[in-house]
Parts: structure tokens; sequence; C-alpha cells
């Protein structure tokens, strides 16, 4: 009998589902806007998937920013953080990867490898300059579709420089630029080059960037940031059709390794999941305190500094 | 201050008459006072000792002792003063070392002046106690570091430690501080851990405040130990106060090959402790500071070449208040799959 | 043979001790190479050599190494501790060689000046001198006299200062290390900015002299950084004379975030306090200048 494995990562912006066969091998996959509400996201994506396979699934992992709440909805095999994830779907794929460059909604990452492992690592710190909500968010300011961003930006013969450390910097700096009268494809262009400079000078700083080179995220869909790479790094990296799933994948991996003995429930439709938030008020801390029920049974609470609150 | 808010108040509350108060341990409300009233780039520590300074006025303190040290630290006590004093409190406020340096007469002077009774015998006899106390806290620390990710019942370490500060605060000679010592040392070593043989083993080094101050480096310990890790810090109080003069020269000559200078506060120390680490097979280091911290920042380069040489995997964390705690979780995780594969291997 | 070449980084401490390497070395007979002014080219290829957490003006400093790795035999990249335990300087001053001979592969030149542990300037350049196949008594004339022309370009330029002091325009005092100030990316277009508007501009470093260290303890008793000390004490001592204070120093500059913050808060005439970081458009700046020049305007009249 066939089995399947699911890999759900659930990031800030998107949330992505692959769902696996035996040989680790694509049998259908899903991507869908988070919309800021995780649960929901994954109910909907579940019901995608549910709707396009007859197979029974063996395994579920679930990584990105929401990995440990979903992990417990959907009582995952494994979570696990989304660089360890992203690192095994990639070599899945490219074996003899050096560098995986990721930029997706709200963070970007570097991960260096070797022979398979993991060698260096390295996460944006400062803040969301540059990654694909930035980018977004100046498109919709300067009236142009995300989708067409790139396309736009590849048409540029003069980039505009554009400082690009900070998202404030950053959007005062384009009103300026637009304010004087530079073309929009040479801010776009400027915008695309400024994220790959941020990016290399910031989560790239003092890292060996040896060859090949797999570009992944939400933002390796943008042709012009892939273009500026291009050009900056002097070579050309990979950009994976589905490099949007690349998390998803890898931990849909890990879950295939660690698979139940009996076929898992992915009917949640019908499953009442909540979380309720509170500030506790035991001291000055203030923490914020999430309590999680499934069912309207309390399962476990998040937050609290001194452990002793639930 | 951590717990090391122990010892300074047992110090304190013995040599002057005054009613001295227990600094609160930092909190969120802490951070924000501290926030809203320094300047934007001060490295983190100004900040959050400020919140402390405040807190503690609001508290009743009208006399603050702010100890000072090396780098910016020496310097923090005259601005915070000022910027007190802007808030419109009225207090007085006494800076005990300047520009790194201090001396006996300096401080009697003071003392002096706020208990005019303050006998100079008591203060040695309680200081060497005090001192004696602080070396068997971070002995002990020591122990407890390496063995916290193993124990088998949650928070037993955690839990004798804590009845062991308030015995200490409780006793009045050296023989009693002693026995207590060992007493505590018997029950510390009789807590059972299970610990595998091929534990990985990490070494925390960076910017003084931020490796001692729990709050402030978001709690790195407990979520290291929380993932089995055996952790070794070298910085502790007893180390800054009565080892570094030592050691630094220690330090700097083992690792001439790659610094020939001090670099300001602990960043040469950190250097040769770095190297150390590499030599002694340990699986990975972290190097934390807060944000703004030039002399770590200084260090950093000379990190990543020590460690690149030797393939020992570091990462760099830099705190502020604004850090996400999610992001450090996630990092810290990775850091650890990182170390369990190439461990595998 | 030709001459051994000698690259000096046209940062940070140039602007204090630059003649004095320059006529020291060559003096002993070695050519001397300094990098060009700053570009933003400098500064980019600072930018990505550095941390990100270093300050603007390493940046810079690393700029301009990377600037001069394959045009000289040797770099020079001073050690200054400090000169005397109250007199102390930045902590990126006492690393700059480490830092330099990490993330670089040439050969480098240091002295190193620790007052506070026996190592006076002079000593440390009698010992560059040696490390050079130089004689001592060779080394330490060059020295005095490689000294005594600082002195005099330093005498030249307060002479140069105090005569503004006494021009009829608004007189603004610039508190700002003078490897800020007199960089040209981050200084020019200030000054530029204040010409036009026809402010009569004071460098403040150029104003200190002997008694500036006294005059600064009095502004701020504990203070034991030597630059900053000696920049407060013209505070001090001109205050009268001047109408504003500009205060500019670097992004995310050590000893300015304290002593800058700890000046606004007691200086009482009009000050501003500009802080430049690689993001600072001129646009932004030159609308702060403006209004602050207006307001100085205003009180003067």
């Amino acid at each position: 009998m066939k089995k399947g494995y699911l890999g759900i990562d659930i990031g800030s912006i998107s949330t992505k589902g692959v769902i696996l066969d035996e040989n680790n091998e694509i049998i259908e996959s899903s991507y869908i806007w988070t919309e800021g509400n995780p649960i929901d996201a994954v109910k909907r994506l579940l019901n995608q998937l549910q709707n396009k396979i007859d197979i029974p699934i063996y395994g579920i992992g679930t990584t990105g920013s929401a990995r440990k709440l979903i992990g417990l909805m959907v009582d995952a095999d494994v979570v696990k953080n989304e660089i360890t994830a992203h690192a095994i779907g990639t070599t899945h794929y490219y074996k003899d990867a050096r560098t995986i460059l990721e930029i997706g909604g709200q963070d970007s990452k570097l991960i260096l490898l070797k022979d398979g492992i993991i060698t260096d690592y390295a996460m944006n710190t400062l803040c969301a300059a540059g990654t694909g909500a930035f980018l977004s968010s100046q498109a919709k300011r300067l009236g142009v579709e995300i989708e067409d961003f790139g396309t736009l930006a590849v048409t540029s013969k003069n980039p505009v420089k554009i400082a690009a450390r900070c998202t404030v910097f950053a959007e005062s700096d384009l009103i300026h630029k637009a304010q004087v009268g530079y073309q929009k494809e040479d801010i776009i262009a400027g915008l695309c080059r400024s994220v790959v400079l941020n990016y290399l000078n910031n989560v790239g700083k003092g890292k060996k960037i040896l060859e090949p080179i797999v570009f992944q995220g939400g933002v390796s869909k943008n042709k012009g940031v892939v273009k500026y790479f291009n050009e900056i790094l002097k070579t050309k990296v990979i950009v994976d059709p589905n490099s949007h799933l690349m998390g998803a994948i890898g931990i849909a991996i890990m879950a295939h390794e660690h698979q139940s003995e009996t076929p898992k429930n992915l009917e949640l439709t019908n499953i009442s999941f909540e979380t309720k938030g509170r500030e506790c008020e035991g001291c000055s801390n203030h923490c914020e305190i999430l309590r999680i029920y499934k069912d309207h049974q309390f399962i476990e609470s998040w937050g609290s500094k001194c452990g002793k609150v639930s | 201050m951590g717990d090391y808010a122990v010892p300074a108040y047992f110090l304190l509350s013995h040599i002057v008459k005054n009613n001295v108060i227990k600094p609160k341990p930092i909190t969120a409300k802490t951070i924000e006072i501290g926030n809203k009233y320094s300047p934007e780039f001060v490295c983190t520590p100004f900040k959050y000792t400020l919140g402390t300074l405040i807190e503690g006025i609001e508290n009743g303190a009208t006399i603050l002792i702010q100890a000072g040290g090396g780098c910016r630290y020496g310097y923090y006590a005259e601005l915070q003063e000022q910027i007190i004093k802007d808030l419109g409190y009225h207090v007085q406020f006494y800076n005990l070392v300047v520009a790194g340096t201090t001396n006996l007469k300096r401080i009697y002077k003071i003392m002096k002046e706020i208990d005019p009774k303050f006998s100079i015998l008591k203060a040695i006899y309680y200081g060497t106690l005090t001192k004696q106390m602080i070396k068997y806290m971070d002995q002990m620390d020591h122990y407890i570091r390496a063995n916290i990710g193993f124990e088998t019942e949650k928070g037993s370490f955690e839990t004798l430690k804590q009845q062991m500060l308030k015995e200490f605060s409780q006793v009045k000679t050296h023989i009693k501080l002693k026995k207590l010592y060992h007493k505590y040392q018997k029950k510390m070593r009789a807590i059972k851990i299970e610990k595998p043989k091929d534990t990985m083993k990490i070494g925390i080094i960076g910017e003084l405040y931020t490796i001692m101050e729990p709050y402030s480096n978001y709690e790195l310990e407990k979520n290291l130990a929380s993932m089995n890790l055996e952790i070794k810090r070298y910085t502790d109080v007893y180390y800054l106060l009565f080892q570094k003069h030592k050691k630094v020269k220690k330090y700097l000559k083992n690792s001439a090959q790659y610094i020939t200078y001090q670099m300001g506060a602990d960043a040469a120390d950190n250097i040769g402790r770095a190297k150390e680490l590499c030599e002694e097979g340990y699986d990975g280091i972290i190097h934390i500071k807060s944000s703004f911290c030039t002399p770590e920042i200084g260090a950093m380069p000379v990190l990543s070449k020590i460690c690149a040489d030797y393939q020992v995997p570091i990462i760099f964390f830099s705190f502020d208040s604004a850090t996400s705690e999610v992001g450090i979780k996630t990092r810290l995780e990775a850091f650890y799959d990182m170390l369990e594969m190439r461990k595998k291997k | 043979m030709d001459k051994i070449k000698i690259g000096i980084p046209r940062a940070l401490h140039y602007y204090y001790y630059g003649a004095l390497w320059k006529s020291f070395l060559e003096e002993l007979g070695f050519e001397t190479i300094i990098s060009p002014e700053t570009t933003n080219k400098t500064l980019e290829q600072g930018t990505e050599i550095a941390n990100s957490e270093m300050c603007l003006s390493l940046k810079i400093y690393l700029g301009h190494v990377a600037y001069l790795q394959s045009r000289c035999d040797y770099i020079l990249v001073p050690r200054i501790d400090n000169y005397g335990t109250y007199e102390q300087t930045c902590t990126n001053f006492l690393g700059l060689y480490d830092i330099v001979a990490n993330l670089f592969t040439n050969k480098l030149l240091t002295y190193n000046v620790d007052e506070a542990h026996h190592q006076s300037e002079q000593n440390a350049f009698i010992k560059l001198g040696l490390t050079l196949g130089k004689g001592k008594e060779q080394s330490i004339l060059a020295y005095q006299n490689s000294k005594q022309k600082l002195e005099k370009i330093r005498k030249q330029n307060f002479k140069k200062e105090m005569e503004k002091l006494n021009s009829s325009n608004p007189k603004l005092l610039i508190v700002s290390h003078p490897y800020n100030l007199e960089d040209p990316y981050i200084g020019k277009t200030i000054k530029k900015i204040l010409e036009s508007l026809n402010v009569e501009y004071i460098n403040g470093e150029y104003l200190t002299n002997e008694k500036s260290i006294q005059q600064g303890m009095k502004l701020s008793p504990n203070l034991y950084w030597k630059y900053n000390k000696e920049l407060i004490g013209t505070i001090e001592e001109w205050k009268h004379k001047i109408d504003g204070i500009l205060f500019l120093s670097a992004f995310p500059c050590g000893p300015d975030s304290l002593v800058n913050e700890l000046m606004l808060r007691k200086i009482k005439m009009p000050h501003l306090n500009l802080i430049i970081d690689e993001e600072s458009g001129s646009a932004g700046i030159e609308t702060r200048l403006e209004s602050f020049i207006d307001i100085l305007g205003q009180t003067t009249k």
C-alpha cells in the first residue's frame, strides 16, 4: 500500500504544504496566504490537499515560525526549525549544494553546507528590511503588482541607489527618489539591487559563499533580485521551480524518517482549536501567556518566564 | 544582577547602618524605564542599570551606588546621575570606580559620607566574607552548568541553589560559610543526573553584563540546558574581580598568533578562551554581547578566524531589548541541529 | 633598489598624527603613500569587510586599508591605548591593530602608546624605528623633528580658528572627532551647507590646547576619554565667544553616545546633535542644519 508524508511550513506571510511518497517525490503541494491566522490557514491547506489525494499519511512534520503551534494542532511527528528544514529539502535535490540563500516574508537566512551537512548559517538580525514583506509594501507604494515587480526590474538599465539597511530609511529614500523624478523601473531595480547588497552585507557578512548556490524562499521568484544576485556574485544562482516549497519538502522528508505506525488523521475541520492570550499580572514582567485548547480542552501554554504560570 | 544581588546586599547591609534596598530582578518594566531615558545607541547594560536605579528610587532608595568598571561602564554613573537629576529625583549618587580604577581611599571617603559610623575593620571582615561567598557561588555554578541539562528531576539544581543562597545570606563567620558550602556541595553532587557519554559541549563567551544577567540574554543558559548540552562559561564576578588581571596575560600569550594587544574590556580574554575551547574539543561556541558593545565587535573578526582554523562552529548573538525571542530560539535550535549533524558524520 | 613603501590610511588617527607619521617615516628614508580622500567607494569597500555593527568611522578606515593593500609593502596601523589613566582612547583604537591583522593579510607596522604602563609615544616611535632597522639615536631625532612639525601645524590651525572667533557672522563650534568632521564623506556636506548659510564654523579639535583637559573636567569630572575631554574643554573655554554648538558623531560611536548626551543635558546655549551613518541622505541633514541656523540667527540678533 502506498504511504504519504506531509510537510507543512507556516511562515508569517504564506503557508506551504507538500505530500511526498515513499521515494520522497512530490505527489501534491499547496501554497496559500497565512493572512495572520496560522490555524485557519492550515485548516484551509489541509482541506485543499485532502481533496487532491487519496493515500494515507504516515508522517507529519511542521516548520516555520508557527511550527510549534501547528505541530500541536496536527499532532506532528517532528517539529523542526526552518534552517534545518531548508537544508534538508535543498540537499535532497542538490546534493553538492554549498550555499543556500533564502529570503522569505519576514526573515532571511544564509546556510552553508558541505557534503549535505550544515557548516554555518546566519539569519537577519536587524529587522524586516530587504525581505518579502518589505518588497510587497514598497511595490504597493509604487503602485506596482508584486507579481510584476521582478519583470519590471530587469528592464531597467540604470538602477537607482537606494539605502535599504532599514525599512524606515528605505521608505523615505524611496519617496525622495520618486519625487526627484527617477523612472519607476529604475527605482524598482534599485530596490532589488539594494535587497541583494543588504543581504550580502548583513546576513552574508564574513561568510564564504561557494558554488553551487541555491536561492529560495518567496523572494526567489522575483527575477530582479535573481538578476542582481547573479550580477553581484558574478555567477549563476540556481532557482528551483519548487524553491518556495523547500522548507515544507525538508520537513516532510524528516517526517518520513520519523513516521508513525498508524495513519494520521487529517480531518481537522471539525476539531476546534483555539488559543487564548492573556497578560500575566503576577510580577512586573507582564509575560504574555498563550494558552492552547483542543476541542475546548486545555493542552499547553507558552510564554511564562518564571514557569510557575500556565 | 542575577543571583549576585544576594552577596551585594549581604555586604552593604552589614557595613552600613542605612536601610539597604534589595534590587528587584530585572523585568520588562525595568527595561522599559531604562530605554525611555537612555541615549539611543548606548550599549544595552546602560539602559538596564538605569532602569534598575530608577526602580530602586521608586522603592524608596535615597542613596544610589554604582560601581562602574572598565570600558564604557566606568562612565555610566556620571551620565546616569545627570539623567536621574533631570527627572527630578533628589538622591545622593556615589560612584565607586572611575576609569576602570579605584582606590581604598576613595571608597572609604564615600562610605564615611554614607554612614559616618562606617568601620573599616567591619568592612574588611565582611568584604573577605563576601569574596569567599562569591567564590563558592561561582564554583557551584560551574558544576551546575555542566550538569543541569541532565538532571532527572527538572528544577532540582535551581531549587537547591536558591536554598543555598538563602542560607548564605544569614552567615556571620567564615567557618559557617565553609560548612554550608560543603553541605550544599554534597547535596549538589547527590542530585541524580543521566549524562550520556557523547554529550555535546558548548562554551559561552562574550560581554560580561549580558553573559551574567539572565534576563538580558533571554535565559540563554536555561534554553541550552533544555537541549541537553553541557555548558562552560568563564566569566563570573569572581573572575572579573580577582582573577582577570593574571589570566588575561596568559590568554594573550596563548593566542599570540591571533592578537598582540588587549582590545578593551574582555575582548582578549574571550579570544583566548575561544582558542582554549577549540583545543579542548568543544563542539561549538556561542558568543553573546549587548548591541553596540565595541570591544566585542572588534573581537568578532578574530573569533571567526580562530573558529575557522579549528573548524569549530561559532554563533554570534547581539542582544538588546528589541531582540525577538522567537528568532533566538530558532537560531539556537538550528545551531544544535548543525552540531548534531556534524557529530553524527 | 626601490625604497620601501609604507601605506598610511587616511582615516581615524591620521587626522591627529598623519603629519607626524609621514615626516618620521620619510626622514628615516622610506616612501609613504597616503590613501586618497574617502569616496563612496571607500565606504562601500569598508562596509563589505567590516562587521556590520562597527562604527562608520571604523568602516571608512577599513576601506582605506583595502585601498592600500595592493599598493605598498607595509601598512602603518598604530595602537593607541592611552596617554595616562585618565586620558584613554576609544576601544576601537585599542583593537585596531589586531582587527586589521585579522581582516587583511598585509604586513603591518605598528607602534603602541600606553602611558599608563610606561609606554610613551617617544618610546613607541623608537621601537618602530628599530623594527625598521634604524638606530635609536636616528629614530629619536626623527621623532623629535617630526613632532615639532606637527606642533607647528597645530599652532597654525589654532591661530586660524581663533581668528574665526572674531567673525561677525553667527559662530558655531563643531564638537566632533576630526576623523569625522575632516573626512569628506562625513564632514564635507555639512561644511558646504554651513558655508552657504554664512555661518562661521569653528573646528573644536583645532582649538584644543594644553588647557583643554582641565577645562573639560569642569564639565565632566569623571570623564577619562582623552579626545572627548579635550573637545568638551573647548566648549568650556570659548563658550562666551560662540553662538551655538554642533555635536557631530558617527553612528554608533561609543564615547560620544555618553559624553554628548551629558553635554546636551548640561549646555544652555543652542545646540544640535547630528549623528551620521551610511544611510544619512544629504537632504535630511540640510533641513536640520537650516532650521537650526535659523534659530541661531534669531538668538544672535
